[in-house]
């Protein structure tokens, strides 16, 4: 059974068999989970704006488009692949056109403790089994409940206790273009053991302009004492849909450092969430965004603390240009027995043009009585006494304006402890500004 | 080198410069002084090529051209050099990087390649000993988290470094203890020269005690009421700018 060849999101609430995906038909478990998926997909759709979480965000352009499930066969060779990824000599899982591709990807010789996995591999479904639907609630948001719906494919990492996995692993997910309106609905996992240490980027390039939709789903565990840095970078293409959901569950002592970066796509929306469960487990949740174009990206963060004696770091940066548009809402919630929860969010703005629009919200709901929290969020220009003082020193005001506008952007990135993901991060938004290798 | 010749400048509509008339030589030395409000620092940023300012009447000329049809960041690349009263601080762009961009600009406008990264290091280093500054310095963000006497250093290292024609000091001595006075004066002396004019624009008589002119100007009401010799500026000590105005 397959899909038929192209449908709008909103024509998939029709019978299940004629919309089922490919993986696990014959898997009992997963049959019935995405039968619930399914239901709940029916019953509620995709997201209207007259949802408080998505008021600034309309769905309008996407539920046009009418996407295919099948992608036509396309190649990228492995020296295109190594162009496009950010790092080189680290483990690598790639995937193309919603399809990992074995060759492709650099999974030889894996530390000792780890596992990498994919969703398409009987052993990778096997181990996401027990923490699929974990972290996310599919009755909260469409995309969750379709992308459980119709998860294809995805990577499944496991670290077991005290292993420290020294190479970062790179996910690089790559939309070639071939297919038009092709969509994706990925499904990640990361599962920390006890005092284990890995570091992951999502890395999502798209080679044309052609439409797609990437709807991404990645559910993280960190146990006591663990240690996950997960950045995500997001080039994809200027008509591409980027829908990503990030949420995590943190055991005490736990370290969960995020960085999540939206340079591409017509549309973004990421939602990133953690619950600190244990105490003094720690969050880091930055992102930056630098839209310009038509481009619309919107954040939605939310850090649950639960329990006594956690703390949380919040920076949402964002450079906007032309008439784009970004949204950020970021929530900290401080449930009442959080006692001594230490939280700062921060969002800031940097407005380019007069035709971009920011709708920024900081939240904080304080349950309990003793706690140390901050917030705030800023919109500025490009400050004219540092303009002058670049021009003063010989530099043109296109050059001045780019290495004002990367200076600011760049505090994100130097937020990340990693030398070499911090050099290759830098290099990629240098990149990305008017005058290109300031 | 820099012919001023009847310059009126504006902001908002109100006059603070109201016909000045200065010559500066190639290799001179011309300090600049008066009480606030003269126009001493609209003066600097005119010369610099700051906006916000609506030049009425006037024009200046700096090596047979005209200064004030060039953008600040040609006015740069020739060879003018604006040396902040408040040195600002960008977090993000190293001191290192931007020392390099300025050079690069100026040496492009000679017709001369980028230097290479070891060639510029090796003349940094060599500038950095002229102002006492550590290496570190270099990697730091531009001024981020320096202080006063560190910012005025950095400025004469930038300076140090480009090497310009005409250096404009705007209250270089301001918020300096004597000992970073007598660092940054050093480094000025060091680089004067008989291809290098310096004007100094400065309140108090005290930074003349170190970097001594050849001619001393008063300024007052947008105005040069008065010029003189450094003995000019010794009788400013005493008397006060008082007696400047009525005697204009």
């Amino acid at each position: 059974m397959k899909m038929p060849s192209t449908k709008s999101l909103t024509e998939l609430t029709t019978p299940f068999a004629s919309i089922t995906a490919d993986l696990g038909q014959d898997v009992a478990w997963l049959k019935s989970l995405r039968l619930r998926a399914l239901a709940q997909f029916n019953s509620q759709g995709l997201p209207a704006k007259k949802q408080e979480d998505w008021k600034y965000t309309s769905l309008w352009a996407l539920s046009q488009q009418e996407f295919t499930h099948q992608p036509d066969v396309s190649t990228v060779s492995a020296a295109q692949c190594e162009q496009l990824a950010l790092l080189s000599d680290n483990y690598r899982v790639v995937i193309v056109d919603g399809a990992f591709s074995a060759e492709l990807s650099h999974l030889d010789n894996l530390q000792q403790g780890l596992t990498i996995n994919v969703l398409s591999v009987e052993q990778g479904l096997a181990t996401a089994q027990p923490h699929l639907g974990q972290q996310i609630d599919i009755t909260k948001a469409g995309f969750n409940a379709l992308n459980t719906l119709l998860m294809n494919e995805g990577f499944v990492i496991t670290v077991d206790s005290d292993v420290q996995v020294e190479k970062t692993i790179e996910v690089l997910v790559i939309n070639t273009g071939t297919t038009a309106n092709l969509a994706t609905h990925l499904r990640n996992v990361i599962v920390m053991a006890d005092n284990s240490q890995l570091t992951v980027i999502e890395h999502y390039v798209g080679l044309t302009d052609e439409v797609s939709l990437t709807n991404v789903v990645t559910e993280a565990v960190l146990a006591t004492n663990a240690q996950l840095n997960q950045y995500k970078l997001q080039q994809e293409s200027s008509n591409a849909f980027h829908i990503a959901t990030l949420a995590a569950k943190q055991g005490s002592k736990s370290q969960w450092k995020t960085n999540n970066i939206s340079l591409g796509a017509k549309l973004a929306r990421n939602d990133v969430h953690t619950q600190l469960l244990g105490e003094q487990s720690h969050v880091v949740m930055d992102g930056l965004y630098l839209v310009n174009n038509e481009q619309h990206v919107d954040n939605h963060t939310r850090i649950d603390h639960t329990v006594a004696n956690t703390t949380s770091e919040e920076l949402y940066k964002g450079v906007l240009d032309d008439n784009s548009h970004a949204v950020f809402n970021g929530k900290v919630i401080v449930h009442k027995d959080a006692q001594k929860t230490d939280a700062n969010q921060q969002n800031k703005n940097l407005l380019i043009s007069r035709g971009c629009e920011i709708d920024t919200k900081p939240e904080m709901e304080i349950y309990a009585d003793d706690v140390k929290c901050a917030h705030g969020s800023t919109v500025g220009q490009i400050n004219e006494d540092h303009l002058f003082f670049l021009r003063a020193r010989g530099l043109d005001e296109v050059t001045a304006r780019s290495l004002l506008t990367y200076a600011f952007a760049v505090e994100v990135l130097n937020r990340i402890p990693s030398v070499e993901i911090r050099q290759a991060l830098s290099a990629v938004i240098e990149h990305r500004l008017p005058q290109g290798g300031v | 080198m820099l012919k001023i010749k009847n310059l009126h400048a504006s902001v908002d509509g109100k006059e603070i410069l109201r016909g000045i008339n200065l010559t500066v030589n190639a290799g001179e030395v011309h300090a600049i002084m008066g009480p606030n409000g003269a126009g001493k620092s609209t003066l600097s940023n005119v010369l610099a090529g700051r906006d916000g300012y609506e030049i009425t009447q006037g024009e200046v000329i700096y090596k047979d051209e005209d200064l004030l049809a060039l953008a600040a960041e040609e006015r740069a690349q020739r060879g003018v050099f604006l040396a902040f009263q408040y040195p600002v601080e960008i977090p993000g762009v190293s001191n290192i990087y931007l020392l390099k961009a300025a050079l690069n600009a100026v040496r492009k406008q000679q017709g001369l390649d980028d230097l290479d990264a070891i060639d510029f290091l090796t003349l940094v280093r060599s500038k950095l000993e002229l102002v006492k500054m550590d290496e570190e310095f270099l990697h730091r963000g531009v001024n981020e988290g320096f202080s006063g006497g560190e910012k005025k250093r950095n400025e004469i290292l930038q300076m140090a470094l480009l090497e310009p024609s005409l250096a404009i000091l705007d209250e270089t001595d301001s918020g300096l203890d004597i000992d970073a006075l007598r660092t940054v004066s050093e480094g000025v002396n060091a680089l004067r020269a008989d291809d290098r004019s310096i004007v100094m624009i400065t309140h108090y008589q005290r930074l003349l005690d170190y970097i001594v002119p050849d001619f001393v100007h008063v300024l007052s009401d947008g105005q040069i009421v008065k010029s003189g010799n450094k003995e000019l500026a010794k009788e400013l000590e005493k008397t006060g700018y008082s007696w400047v105005n009525e005697d204009a």
